[in-house]
Order: C-alpha cells, then sequence, then structure tokens
C-alpha cells in the first residue's frame, strides 16, 4: 500500500512538473484568462425571456486551447488511475469514513486545490477544468461532496473575495489539502432565510478580536475542517441607524472554542462528514472578515452562486460509468433466449441515459467556458439551469440503470443501490431545486420586467399602435409564419444538420418571449407569489438552455470532424424535439384559461390535505349505512 | 269497479283467516315478552300456511290474554283511546326502553288480529320521547312488527296505482318520519318489514328509499362533527369545546385548575371551579407584538351550543390596532440567500387576473386565548390571566381589564328562568358591569354548593 502510494506521490510530482512546462509555453493565454479588465454581464439566459437568442454568447461552442487540453489529459490519466484502482467506494460508505490513505492520495494528486491560483500553490486550472476532474471525483460520491465542500464553497470566499494577506495565509496549506475548509452557513431555522442567522459576533473591548457565538448544522467536512467560512449576525452602523448584518469571517479551528458535534447518519454520500458545529466565543482577528463588515449576505451569494456548475459534469461522469456497466449487463443477460439489449424498453432506457448524460455535458462544458471568459461574466442563472437539470436527470438514469438489473441492482452486491442513494442529494444541496427554480424564474422576470414595464403599461393604457403590433405577432405565429432568430440562414452559427432542431428552437423562444410578456402583463410584480407559474417559467428556461448547449455542441463537433458526431447529430435532434413538445405543453398551460391547466386544482387538492394534516379521503371499505 | 270491490271483499276475507291460526300459536304469544323478533317471522311462515276461515265470532269470545300487564289495576282496556292508557299506567312507575318493549309486547299479544294497531301505533310514536327511546332503532323496528304482515300488500297493480289501506300506509310513513325528524337511519330489517306489511312498492316503502338515499348524503356534511356523547367531565368537556372553537391543531390547551373541593380550617367548604385555557402559538406571537400601553379585555361568558349542551367560553382579546399604529415590516432584500421575495416592477396585477374578490373587512382585534370556567367571576379569570402569564410575559406589562356579562346561571343550578338569561344588560360602563359580577359571586358559590 505504502509503495503504491508513493508511486503516485512521484506521479503527480512528475504531474506538477509537466504542467509548468506546459505552462510556460502558453504563458499568454494563461494570463490573459487570468486578467479581469472590465466587468461584462452575460446575458445569454436573460435575453432569452425577452424572446432573442444572444448567439454570441454561446456560438461557437467554448473551447480549450492545445496546450490545455494536453494538461487536462495529463491531469486525468493519472486521477482516473487513482479512481479506479485505490479508491473503495463500497468501503467508504459502509464504514461512513473516507480512509486517511485516501484523502492523502487525493491531496498529493492535487485535488484539494484545483482552483487555487499557482501563486498559493494550488493547480490554478479553469472551471472547464475543474468541471472535467469533477467528472471523474463523481465516481464516488462522498469524496465528491468532501472535495466540493472544501474547494467550491469551502475555501472559495478566500478565493474571491479575500485580502492578499488571507490569500497569503491560508490558500496555500489549503491548496495542498494540509487544512481542509468547510462553510458554515446554515442554521437550524433555515437554509435560505438569512433572518435565521443567530450566530453572533461581537467585537471584543481592545477592537482587536470578534467573539462568535452559535451554532451551525449540517456542515460538509465539519468535523475535519480546520478553516471554515463563518457567517455571523454584527452590528453595523447604517446611516446612524444600527443594523443587525451579515458578516463572513475566516475561522481557524485553532482559535479555540470550537465543537463539532456527531456525524449525521446519511442516506447516501455516506462517507462525507456532515455535523452541527458549534461556537462558543470563539475569537475571530478582525483581519480575519472576509470582504467588508455587514458584506456577508453578497459574499455567501456569490460563493453559493458560483459553486454549482460542476454538478452537470459530475452527473454527467457517474451517468457514463453507469451505461457502460449497465450495457454490459444487458449485452451477456439471456431471457427467452434473447439477451436483454434486445428488448425495447430495456434499450429506451439506455437511449434515456445517454440522452441525459449528453445533454448534462454540454450544458456543464458550455456554462464553465462561459465562467471561463475574461470578465467577471455573471453565470449564476446558467450555473443554476444546469444544477438543476443534471440533478434531476441523475437521479432518473441512476434509478434506471437499477432498473435494467432488476432485483440485482436493489442488492449490496452491486453498485448501484449506492448510487441511487448518493444521487439523491444533488437535488437538495447546494440550494434545492425548488428553490433554485424560483431563481432562475425571478431573475428572469425581473430582468425582462425591466425592459417590457413601458410598453406593458402603453397596452393597458390602450396604446392602439403597440396592441394592434402585438395582436399581429400573434396572427402572424397562429398562422405558422416561421420565426427567424438567426441561428440558420445567412449568418447562422447552427450547422445544417440540424436545421430542424434549430427552427424549434426558435419558435420555443420566440413563444417564451411572447409568454413571458403576457405573464408580466397578467401578473406584474405579484407573480412572486405564482410559485406553479414559476415553476414551468424556469422548466421552459432550462429546457431552451439545453437545447442551446446540445446545438452548439453538436455544431461544433460536426464542423470539426469529432469523431462519432453523427450520433451526436442524433442525440441532439432526438433531444431538441423531445425538448420542443415539452416546452409546447408547458406554454400552452401557461396561457390564460387553459384547459391544461390544472394549477387551481392542485393547489385546492394540498389546501384541503395540510389543513387535514393528512389524507383527507374516507376509507373505501368504510360504509355509512 | 266490481272488480275493486271483489278485491276488497277477498281481503278482508284474509284478514279474517289471520284468526285462523291454531292455537298454539295463541300459546306462543303468551311467552314472555323477551323474544319479538322470532316471533314476527314465525308469524309470516304461517301467514303463509293458511288455514281454513273461521268465523271471526270466533275470535271476540277469545279471553283477553292473562298475563295483561297492568292485572292488578282490573281495568281491561277495550276501547280504542285506551292505548295513551296503556302507557300512562305502565309510566307510573319507570319509563324506559324495558316498559316501553313490554307495552308493545303486551299489545302484540293481547289480540291476534292486533285490532287497533294503528292507533296503537299512533300512541306509541307520541310517547316514545317520554320513554326516552325516540333515537333507538330496534324500538322503531319493533313498532312496525306491530303490523299485521302481507295483508296490506297489494295484490295487483290497480292497487298498487290507489292508495291501498290508506290509513295503515299512512301511519307507516308517519312512524318513517318520525324516525327522520329524529335523524334515525333505518336499517335492512325496517326494509324487510316495510315490504313484508306494504308490499315493494307502498308509500312507506317510497318514504324508505327516499329516507336512504338522502341520509347516508347527509351524514357526514357536517366538517366539524360533534360526537354523539359529548364527555361528561366538565374539564374533558372543556378541552373539546376549546379545540372546536380554536380550529387550530397547534393550539395547546392548558387546564389551569383543576375542580376540587376543600374544607377550611374553619370548617368551610370551598369549591374551586376548573379553569381550562387555550392558545396557539401564532396567538402567542400576537399578543408578544401587543402594544403595552393599550389595554387587553377579557370578555365574556358567550355561549357554545354543542347538541343539546350548552357551554360558556370566555375570551383575552384586543381592540383593533389603529391604523396609524400598524408598521408593515420593510423588506429586506438581504433576506433570502436563494431568490428574490419581491420583484423590483411598477407592474401589477392585471385586473383581469384579479381573483380576489371584494369582501367587506371588519378590523377585529386579534384574540389571544380562550378559556373555559365553571364559575365566571373575575377572581377565577385572574387565575387563568396569571397562569398565561407564565408563557406570555407581555401579560405583566399589559393592563387587563374585565368586561363580564351576566354569567350563565343555568350552568350552576338551574334556578334562573332561560328569560332571565336572556335578559343581558345593555353595554354598560365597565366597572357597573365589574361591580354586577362581584355581586353575583356570592350567590353563585351559595349555587356550587347546592
Amino acid at each position: 500500500m505504502m509503495s503504491v502510494n508513493r508511486l503516485i506521490i512521484s506521479k503527480s510530482a512528475q504531474i506538477r512538473q509537466l504542467l509548468c512546462t506546459v505552462r510556460h509555453a502558453g504563458k499568454h493565454v494563461v494570463l490573459q484568462r487570468n486578467i479581469r479588465t472590465h466587468s461584462r454581464s452575460l446575458a445569454y439566459a436573460k435575453d432569452l425571456f425577452l424572446g432573442q437568442v444572444n448567439k454570441a454568447e454561446v456560438f461557437p461552442y467554448p473551447e480549450v486551447g492545445n496546450e490545455e487540453a494536453e494538461e487536462i489529459s495529463m491531469l486525468v490519466a493519472p486521477v482516473e488511475k487513482f479512481f479506479s484502482e485505490e479508491v473503495d467506494s463500497a468501503k467508504i460508505d459502509r464504514d461512513a469514513k473516507i480512509p486517511a490513505e485516501t484523502l492523502n492520495g487525493l491531496k498529493e494528486l492535487g485535488l484539494f486545490g484545483v482552483m487555487v491560483p499557482e501563486e498559493y500553490g494550488g493547480l490554478g486550472l479553469t472551471n472547464t477544468v475543474y468541471a472535467r476532474l469533477a467528472e471523474i471525483t463523481s465516481l464516488d460520491g462522498s469524496i465528491a461532496v468532501t472535495l466540493a465542500a472544501h474547494q467550491a464553497i469551502g475555501l472559495k470566499g478566500i478565493l474571491i473575495a479575500g485580502t492578499e494577506a488571507q490569500k497569503q495565509k491560508y490558500l496555500p496549506k489549503l491548496a495542498s489539502g494540509e487544512h481542509i475548509a468547510a462553510f458554515c452557513l446554515t442554521e437550524p431555522g433555515s437554509g435560505s432565510d438569512a433572518a435565521s442567522i443567530q450566530t453572533r459576533a461581537t467585537l471584543s473591548e481592545d477592537g482587536k478580536h470578534y467573539l462568535i457565538s452559535g451554532s451551525k448544522i449540517w456542515i460538509s467536512n465539519g468535523d475535519m475542517a480546520d478553516v471554515m467560512t463563518v457567517f455571523a449576525r454584527t452590528e453595523v452602523e447604517v446611516d446612524g441607524v444600527k443594523k443587525d448584518k451579515i458578516t463572513a469571517f475566516i475561522m481557524e479551528r485553532a482559535f479555540g472554542g470550537v465543537t463539532s458535534g456527531k456525524p449525521e447518519d446519511k442516506l447516501g454520500i455516506r462517507g462525507s462528514n456532515t455535523c452541527e458545529v458549534s461556537y462558543d466565543n470563539v475569537p475571530v482577528p478582525v483581519e480575519n472578515v472576509i470582504g467588508e463588515v455587514g458584506g456577508g449576505f453578497k459574499v455567501a451569494m456569490n460563493i453559493l452562486n458560483s459553486g454549482r456548475f460542476s454538478m452537470g459534469s459530475s452527473s454527467a461522469g457517474m451517468i457514463k460509468k453507469l451505461i457502460e456497466l449497465t450495457a454490459e449487463y444487458a449485452a451477456t443477460r439471456k431471457q427467452f433466449n434473447k439477451s436483454l439489449a434486445e428488448f425495447g424498453m430495456i434499450q429506451e432506457k439506455f437511449a434515456l441515459m445517454a440522452l441525459n448524460a449528453f445533454v448534462m455535458e454540454s450544458m456543464a462544458y458550455l456554462t464553465a467556458g462561459m465562467m471561463d471568459r475574461p470578465g467577471l461574466p455573471d453565470c449564476s442563472l446558467e450555473a443554476a439551469m444546469v444544477k438543476v437539470f443534471s440533478s434531476e436527470g441523475g437521479w432518473i438514469c441512476t434509478s434506471e440503470a437499477l432498473q435494467v438489473l432488476g432485483g440485482l441492482g436493489y442488492t449490496k452486491n452491486y453498485p448501484y443501490e449506492r448510487y441511487v442513494r448518493d444521487c439523491r442529494i444533488l437535488p437538495i444541496f447546494e440550494g434545492t431545486n425548488e428553490i433554485l427554480r424560483m431563481y432562475i424564474a425571478l431573475t428572469g422576470m425581473q430582468y425582462a420586467g425591466k425592459i417590457l414595464t413601458g410598453k406593458i403599461k402603453e397596452m393597458k393604457k390602450g396604446n392602439i399602435g403597440v396592441a394592434l403590433g402585438m395582436v399581429g405577432r400573434k396572427l402572424r405565429s397562429s398562422v405558422g409564419g416561421s420565426v427567424d432568430l438567426g441561428l440558420m440562414g445567412k449568418d447562422g452559427v447552427v450547422h445544417p444538420s440540424l436545421a430542424e432542431s434549430a427552427k424549434k428552437m426558435e419558435q420555443n423562444v420566440s413563444l417564451f418571449g411572447a409568454t413571458v410578456e403576457s405573464l408580466l402583463y397578467r401578473y406584474g410584480k405579484t407573480i412572486v407569489d405564482e410559485q406553479l407559474i414559476l415553476k414551468r417559467v424556469a422548466d421552459v428556461l432550462i429546457h431552451l438552455y439545453a437545447m442551446t448547449a446540445v446545438l452548439s455542441r453538436t455544431s461544433r463537433s460536426i464542423s470539426i470532424g469529432l469523431r462519432n458526431h453523427d450520433h451526436e447529430v442524433l442525440l441532439a435532434n432526438t433531444f431538441c424535439t423531445e425538448a420542443y413538445f415539452k416546452n409546447n405543453y408547458w406554454m400552452t398551460q401557461l396561457q390564460k384559461h387553459s384547459p391544461e391547466n390544472n394549477d387551481a386544482n392542485i393547489k385546492k387538492i394540498a389546501k384541503e390535505v395540510l389543513d387535514n394534516r393528512g389524507y383527507v379521503c374516507s376509507h373505501p371499505l368504510e360504509r355509512t349505512f | 269497479m266490481k272488480c275493486a270491490r271483489c278485491l276488497l271483499k277477498l281481503q278482508s276475507l284474509r284478514l279474517l283467516g289471520q284468526s285462523a291460526r291454531p292455537a298454539a300459536q295463541h300459546g306462543a304469544l303468551l311467552q314472555p315478552a323477551s323474544s319479538s323478533q322470532p316471533h314476527m317471522l314465525q308469524n309470516t311462515q304461517h301467514q303463509v300456511l293458511r288455514r281454513f276461515h273461521r268465523s271471526p265470532t270466533h275470535d271476540k269470545d277469545r279471553p283477553i290474554p292473562a298475563d295483561f300487564f297492568d292485572e292488578d289495576d282490573k281495568k281491561k282496556d277495550k276501547s280504542l283511546v285506551t292505548h295513551d292508557d296503556l302507557f300512562e299506567q305502565v309510566a307510573r312507575e319507570t319509563k324506559t326502553k324495558a316498559t316501553f318493549n313490554k307495552v308493545v309486547e303486551v299489545f302484540i299479544k293481547q289480540d291476534v288480529r292486533r285490532r287497533g294497531h294503528v292507533e296503537f301505533i299512533y300512541a306509541a310514536l307520541q310517547k316514545m320521547p317520554e320513554f326516552g327511546v325516540e333515537k333507538d332503532l330496534a324500538v322503531y323496528n319493533k313498532l312496525l312488527d306491530v303490523f299485521p304482515k302481507e295483508v296490506f300488500v297489494p295484490r295487483n297493480f290497480i292497487q298498487t296505482m290507489f292508495n291501498h289501506y290508506p290509513r295503515q300506509q299512512e301511519c307507516g310513513v308517519q312512524l318513517l318520519e318520525q324516525m327522520e325528524s329524529y335523524g334515525i337511519m333505518p336499517n335492512v330489517e325496517t326494509k324487510v318489514l316495510l315490504i313484508q306489511i306494504f308490499g315493494a312498492k307502498g308509500h312507506a316503502v317510497r318514504k324508505y328509499q327516499r329516507m336512504m338515499y338522502w341520509f347516508p348524503r347527509f351524514q357526514n356534511t357536517n366538517p366539524y362533527p360533534i360526537p354523539k356523547y359529548l364527555p361528561e367531565d366538565p374539564v374533558d368537556l372543556a378541552h373539546f369545546s376549546l379545540a372546536r372553537i380554536a380550529d387550530d391543531r397547534d393550539a395547546k390547551v392548558t387546564v389551569y385548575q383543576l375542580p376540587c373541593t376543600d374544607i377550611t380550617e374553619s370548617g368551610e367548604e370551598i369549591t374551586l371551579p376548573h379553569v381550562v385555557g387555550i392558545q396557539s402559538p401564532s396567538q402567542m406571537e400576537l399578543l408578544a407584538k401587543h402594544n403595552p400601553s393599550r389595554p387587553v379585555f377579557v370578555e365574556g361568558p358567550f355561549p357554545l351550543w354543542l347538541r343539546k349542551k350548552c357551554v360558556y367560553y370566555y375570551v383575552l382579546r384586543a381592540d383593533p390596532v389603529p391604523p396609524e399604529e400598524k408598521v408593515e415590516e420593510p423588506y429586506d432584500p438581504e433576506r433570502s440567500l436563494a431568490y428574490p421575495l419581491q420583484l423590483d416592477l411598477e407592474l401589477d396585477r392585471d385586473l383581469g387576473d384579479e381573483e380576489s374578490f371584494d369582501v367587506e373587512d371588519l378590523d377585529e382585534g386579534a384574540v389571544f386565548a380562550m378559556c373555559m370556567t365553571s364559575q365566571g367571576d373575575q377572581a377565577v379569570l385572574n387565575q387563568w390571566i396569571s397562569g398565561l402569564q407564565q408563557n406570555n410575559p407581555i401579560l405583566g406589562r399589559v393592563p387587563t381589564l374585565f368586561r363580564l356579562e351576566q354569567g350563565p346561571r343555568e350552568l350552576q343550578g338551574g334556578h334562573q328562568t332561560v328569560s332571565d338569561h336572556r335578559h343581558r344588560p345593555d353595554p354598560e360602563t365597565q366597572r357597573e358591569e365589574e361591580e354586577v359580577t362581584v355581586e353575583e359571586e356570592p350567590r353563585r358559590s351559595q349555587g356550587m354548593k347546592q
């Protein structure tokens, strides 16, 4: 065992050296990426709300340079090898603990500091490469979550909002894995409600320390974290009025007064450590405030919004692995003298898995590529969409993979049940999918509302011109007039093989714009309370973004002649057709007085059940006489 | 017409035929009253096996059964109006289900032709509440059993078309109607009896069918059903009633004092009334937000009817918050870590999508808690308020005023008339009212001692 470890150590050292040489060769490329000259607001998803396709943002599909591609292949191989040979996921799941050797192996590979810049001892890799690595680390849910809690949220605060001194002090040890980070926000009250944060930081009399007291729950890595990003209430004076505001702190366990509770016994990701952490007057030096005092809310938002995008590639990685495993089984297992692979219903499951993996992958790398662009692109909307789509797709696919094996899949002899359990966390953490859907829909509605307010007000006032224009547009689309948003044609960006799909997407986008406009007309700002409507808006948008990603990726693949791009075309067209009809259905439901819309009944059922706090109906065997 | 008359004749002959039962059956009729149901079946069987006609005169000579109930009185009732008396005679002793059944059985045995059964049934229906059997399905079935079987069943379609044996049918319908008004649902036994008596298409059976159509539908219309038998214990009853008024599953019922009787050192007997209160978490929250400079009021008693029982409760409430004091919580954009809780838009909901409708809003003060006690004077209610104070510290700072009206005196002794209770004093100034309640105290405690 030791010798193997040492082998890996030496190997990772080699990797680093290699990376260095590659970097030097393409220095200016990397540098360019790191310089953030101007802030640019990215508006692809938001523009969809206006019925516009901002094609410059998403076409062509983002690429990595040759050097980076080389980097990736060099990084990926040892990590893959490590995961297939060194990681015993079944044991981690059984013992609910990641063994120290495994953790050391991960540290040696540099996986604890993937995105920490090189000058602080990390690998300094881009979001794209991070996503690529997530594909592999996700093969073990516990490790993936441990790593994500460490670097996607745990040390992210220091990375994006920390001062130079803070970075110098903490990042090197965190990047090497010597220290492990945790993100401590959630409190017993509730997860997304900042008002529920009760942990308090009070300035000591000498003004050099904050004394932090309180407790946090469901802290990933809570037991083993040495450095924590802690959010606490502080008294801040705003315009002469004293107010409680949230501030982010870097807290070391070594400061004293930090205790962690018993690890939670979880359904999945059992190897990751989740526990309660409490603070009893922990003295945190004033220089450990992240950002400014009272500015913790923004820090928390930024960390959370930027941490989500990698879930797409993680799920895709997992599904790709599951396809391999189950395909093997389906090909060899015989029923009625036929292999399972010959049965239509089994075939359907594989098609579903392939489609999902393909779409997730496309979305994840499109988003990662956007985030890697210079400037500080705000991709939180896109990242949230990737998270929602891939967490739900992942759940369906793992359960379908298990279904292929039937009873066998249900036993612990196979890894499928573990994948199903591990996958169940995805729709829950880093913002539940429900909350993210609200975020997606409302962010877009706010954006579109700002722009459309004037027009809608004119319409409400009875401006004939505007109203006629709208009627005309509706007539044209109802007659079946084609919508041209520029994806095809002279300045087209989509490959002609995907013309049908591109048309479908254009139609969807234009209908979506009209739908959003009518929703704003009908509900105005009270749309915040229409969750069922917002859910559909979010779903449509997610599917539009997925279509975009798929079209963009496939067009590139065809154009540069990637291997098996014909299969990609097939997948892309299939997905686009499916998404097109789903979107149409959802948008029909969003029309006024739509017979497809059952919302009123759904609300009523829920109300009666909830008022009754239980199932309402009498038992079918009951009698009245 | 002739034909009909013929039929009628036939029918009457059949009636007479009933008297032709073997003597053994008479014997059976004389058996103790305990097993009425088998009798009924027996009778019907015998009716099918009809014997030769005998002269009706023969029966007239038959002596009245020897075990007639009020033999001691030597009062042999033979007239039609005596059925009432039959019940009256029994009632002198006890009016129970057993005695009622006994009377019915006596009647059944008395005369094999059941002469006067219609009058008997009418009389019995009238007497039922007195005997406390007006809600007993078995008794109704027993009464139905008094009707002779098969005699009134129409034999052809013409009879079915017209009102066959109208008096009997009316009587049957009347019986069902009384069941209906007491909310008693007939059962299969009732149905079998009715079909045996009036045939499958008689009015009574129709009435039965209508009842069976509506009764099950109305059975569960009340979303807040009251149990058939209310709890006897006053504390349990208060618990039930308070939970019923509050209609909040989170509300917590607290017993501030259990009823008990104590004897003081001076030998005086003191009865402590029960004090049971209810308060929900949201009410506690409202109370905590209450402006301490404004008083809260203890008001009552208010009546609450549970079936035939009336109980009284008291509320702790405040006046509505004046509009100038209402503070809306300002929107905090840094509240939600996940999504904006409000949109920064100037667009309002379109009129066409306004789903709320105009209701005249009457601003009422919040009710903070409720309680029930057997003795609603200020001292006892003060005990409730101090009990509430443990969980609602704000009550220590808020002035509490008692606005009590004349208490529910029926609860104590029942010596006051209903009209007295109805006559409530007009809302006067507070002090006067308080005085009134204080005045009442001694009287009430006297009532308790009795």
